[in-house]
């Protein structure tokens, strides 16, 4: 009976085994342990020499016919698993998130972002698709292509160094600048259904966005420091508005590409409180000719807590944003300003409520948004509800004020499906 | 501190803004003293983790863990500061099985550490090595819930997993610092003995009570490792599927059930939400064991597990 049942284990114990020899090829276990799985690894299991062949071909019919009996699966020891399994295969990290939305508005919609809903009525906001995994032990490549009604847009695609020496990092490729909190992120990881206006008015609708290089590095500080310098096409009225924008006029020094500089500093103030701060700067040509040049400052506050020990994982957030902008056009300077600043409270894994105000200044006669010689004020409130994970339904209303006043309700679906990447903090 | 910084100025708005990180950089660089480096610098996912890797490591090695007990390894907050171990660390270790897949990726990639990336040799990934349960045996879909389509990933309440993990690090260990190699393997086969002796005295422990007291209700399918260890049996979960709020319906029927079979004790980490599991053991009469969510600090690998069985064995006889 004591043989039979070693025999029987014999399979699974080698198959726990294989993974940890392949790792560590030197040292078996110090003691071949007692029990099952912590069997030494295949190559010095020894053999069970005192069963005869007919004892052996007897089991093995046994076995054969409990295996016809049941599922052939039951009986698979983790062999498949041993690298992984289905995870473990070499298939980038694939996944389709879904954002769509049905919107009201009573007055004008004034939305900046290009992923908002712009009308009364329902909108695709997006399907954005994000692949990504590691090229080799060099390279990482991330994509996220969009899908919209009429077509599908490279978002970002862009390549990460993964070792480079002296704390160095490379990104190349099309990529949402790293100026402030909110431009480097998705809508997947907003916290509104719509885009700060300060950020569709400054950069554009699809965000600080080029085809470029950035390289930070990481400080050898006691806590978190990182400075980043990215180099990016100042053309795009989607992504570099406030810069050569719709006008192409091409790269002729490099003083016509848009520099962007950032330093992000982290405070783990305690095992609950966080602080981030951030200092940004963009640079670079305007359309407006004679080598006329743009500037937008930022800074970047956010505060996190969570209290320990809350099995609901509830925190809540304060972020806040603001953005000074200067402008050489032809006879003069224009210069404004914006912000937000948002609220979220994340009471358990299925409820979130949040609030933002945000304030943006306006132009008379601003060449770039001649619509927009108002102040703006708009003020927002959302209730978020996740059945799960993985879906969203996020109910918004807000209150836009400048010369003239729009209130806007919104409801809005995410789905996501496949194997979607962390975010950062 | 003037001179070395006049032939560097990029442009004055870069200066601007690098400014206050140059000043920061300098006061620090006064500020810090010079810590002494230890042969290893180790940082473990779990609390658990780098409890066994201290085991292992001793004197020769430092140990940080990037997740505190208090949190649920599949939802860490990835603040920018656990960049900064990670950064330095000569070797990770994970637990594998897609556990982390919410949190520690983008920290990898931030740490600008090539030797700690995933299949590095400074990469231990735990899951790999140890005898895994609760594998899919068909395609895994959402709607079922939070399956980790390797397997159940939380086998760092079975001694027995402990044993195959502690082996296989020390023999990392002996690779990436051999110089120490001779105390590697002393810690490693002296951890091994006395987990070996725990596993195997807590077995019989258990093995005296009848099947009846053995059968418990767990809150999330996180402790099939622990059950199958000291030979409980898990009646039900207290969430309809991994990762779903328990829903009235559901926690109706565990009750029926509970009361049905006589159990008396629903087991959960405490991290997970208790009133659900505190309502359904006042109306059975019984008790909720409430585990720790990983070693605490200041504590060792076999003590957590010690109160763990204490606990479980003192709610299960009651």
């Amino acid at each position: 009976m004591r043989r039979l049942s070693l025999i029987a284990i014999a399979p699974l114990a080698l198959a726990a085994a294989l993974p940890a020899s392949a790792a560590v090829p030197a040292e078996p276990p110090a003691e071949a342990p007692a029990e099952p799985p912590a069997a030494p690894p295949a190559a010095d299991a020894p053999p069970p020499i005192e069963l005869t062949r007919e004892e052996l071909e007897a089991l093995e019919a046994g076995l054969n016919a409990d295996a016809a009996a049941r599922p052939p699966v039951d009986d698979t020891p983790p062999a498949p698993h041993a690298h992984g399994g289905p995870v473990g295969n070499s298939n980038p990290d694939i996944s389709l998130i879904l954002d769509t939305a049905l919107a009201v508005f009573d007055g004008p919609p004034r939305q900046t972002g290009a992923h908002d809903p712009q009308a009364t009525g329902f909108a695709l906001q997006q399907l954005e698709m994000h692949i990504a995994a590691n090229a080799d032990p060099y390279f990482r490549l991330e994509a996220n292509l969009v899908f919209a009604e009429f077509g599908v847009e490279v978002e970002e695609a862009y390549g990460t160094t993964l070792a480079m020496p002296a704390d160095l990092q490379l990104r190349a490729g099309q990529f949402l600048t790293r100026f402030g909190r909110i431009n480097a992120s998705h809508p997947h990881a907003w916290s509104f259904v719509d885009q700060p206006l300060v950020n569709g008015k400054f950069f554009g609708g699809e965000g600080s966005r080029g085809l470029g290089a950035e390289l930070s590095w990481l400080a050898a500080l006691p806590w978190y420091v990182e400075l980043v310098g990215s180099a990016t096409h100042a053309s795009g009225a989607c992504c570099a508005r406030s810069f050569f924008g719709a006008d192409d006029l091409g790269i002729e020094s490099p003083g016509d590409l848009l520099y962007t500089a950032a330093l992000k500093q982290f405070f783990a103030l305690s095992n609950e409180w966080s602080l981030a701060w951030g200092l940004s700067s963009q640079h670079g040509p305007n359309a407006s000719g004679n080598g006329n040049r743009s500037e937008i400052y930022g800074t970047d506050l956010f505060i996190h807590y969570r209290p320990a020990g809350n099995a609901d994982r509830a925190c809540v957030s304060l972020q806040v944003e603001a953005l000074y902008r200067t402008r050489q056009v032809p006879g003069g300077r224009l210069e404004d300003f914006g912000g937000y600043g948002q609220l979220v409270w994340t009471i358990d894994p299925n409820w979130e409520l949040g609030a933002r105000y945000e304030y943006v200044a306006g132009i008379d006669d601003d060449p770039l948004d001649p619509d927009w010689g108002d102040d703006r004020q708009r003020t927002t409130l959302q209730a978020t509800f996740y059945p799960s994970h993985f879906s969203r339904l996020r109910l918004q209303g807000s209150r836009a004020a400048g010369d003239e006043t729009t209130w806007a309700g919104m409801l809005a679906l995410e789905l996501l499906i496949g194997a979607h990447g962390a975010h950062s903090f | 501190m003037e001179t070395a910084l006049r032939p560097l100025v990029p442009a004055p708005s870069a200066l601007l803004t690098a400014l206050p990180a140059l000043l920061a950089a300098t006061l620090a660089l006064l500020a810090t003293p010079n810590i002494a480096r230890a042969d290893l610098q180790v940082v473990a996912t779990l609390p658990d983790l780098a409890a066994i890797a201290r085991e292992i490591g001793g004197e020769h090695v430092t140990v940080t863990a990037l997740a505190p007990p208090s949190q649920d390894p599949h939802y860490v907050d990835p603040r920018p500061n656990l960049i900064l171990p990670l950064n330095r660390a000569d070797l990770l270790v994970v637990n594998g099985l897609e556990l982390e897949v919410g949190w520690l990726p983008p920290l990898q990639v931030a740490a600008r550490n090539g030797r700690i990336q995933t299949g590095g040799e400074g990469y231990f990934d735990a899951s790999a090595v140890v005898r895994r349960l609760g594998v899919p045996q068909s395609k895994v879909d959402r709607a079922m819930g939070d399956i980790h389509p390797g397997g159940n990933p939380h086998f760092l309440l079975d001694p027995r997993a402990a044993r195959q993990i502690a082996a296989a690090l020390a023999n990392r260990m002996v690779k990436l610092d051999p110089s120490n190699s001779a105390a590697y393997r002393a810690n490693a086969s002296a951890f091994d003995e006395a987990l070996a002796t725990f596993a195997r005295a807590q077995q019989a422990r258990f093995a005296a009570l009848s099947a009846e007291q053995r059968r418990v209700v767990a809150y999330h399918a996180s402790l099939v490792y622990l059950f199958d260890w000291l030979g409980l049996i898990e009646a039900e979960t207290v969430e309809p599927r991994p990762g779903i709020a328990p829903t009235p319906a559901h926690v109706a029927r565990v009750l029926s059930l509970m009361k049905q079979q006589g159990i008396r004790v629903v087991v959960q980490e405490a991290y997970y939400p208790q009133k659900t599991s505190q309502t359904l053991t006042r109306l059975v009469g019984g008790r909720v064991v409430v585990l720790p969510g990983g070693t605490p600090d200041g504590k060792r690998y076999l003590q957590h597990l010690q109160g763990i069985a204490d606990a479980l064995h003192a709610a299960l006889t009651q």
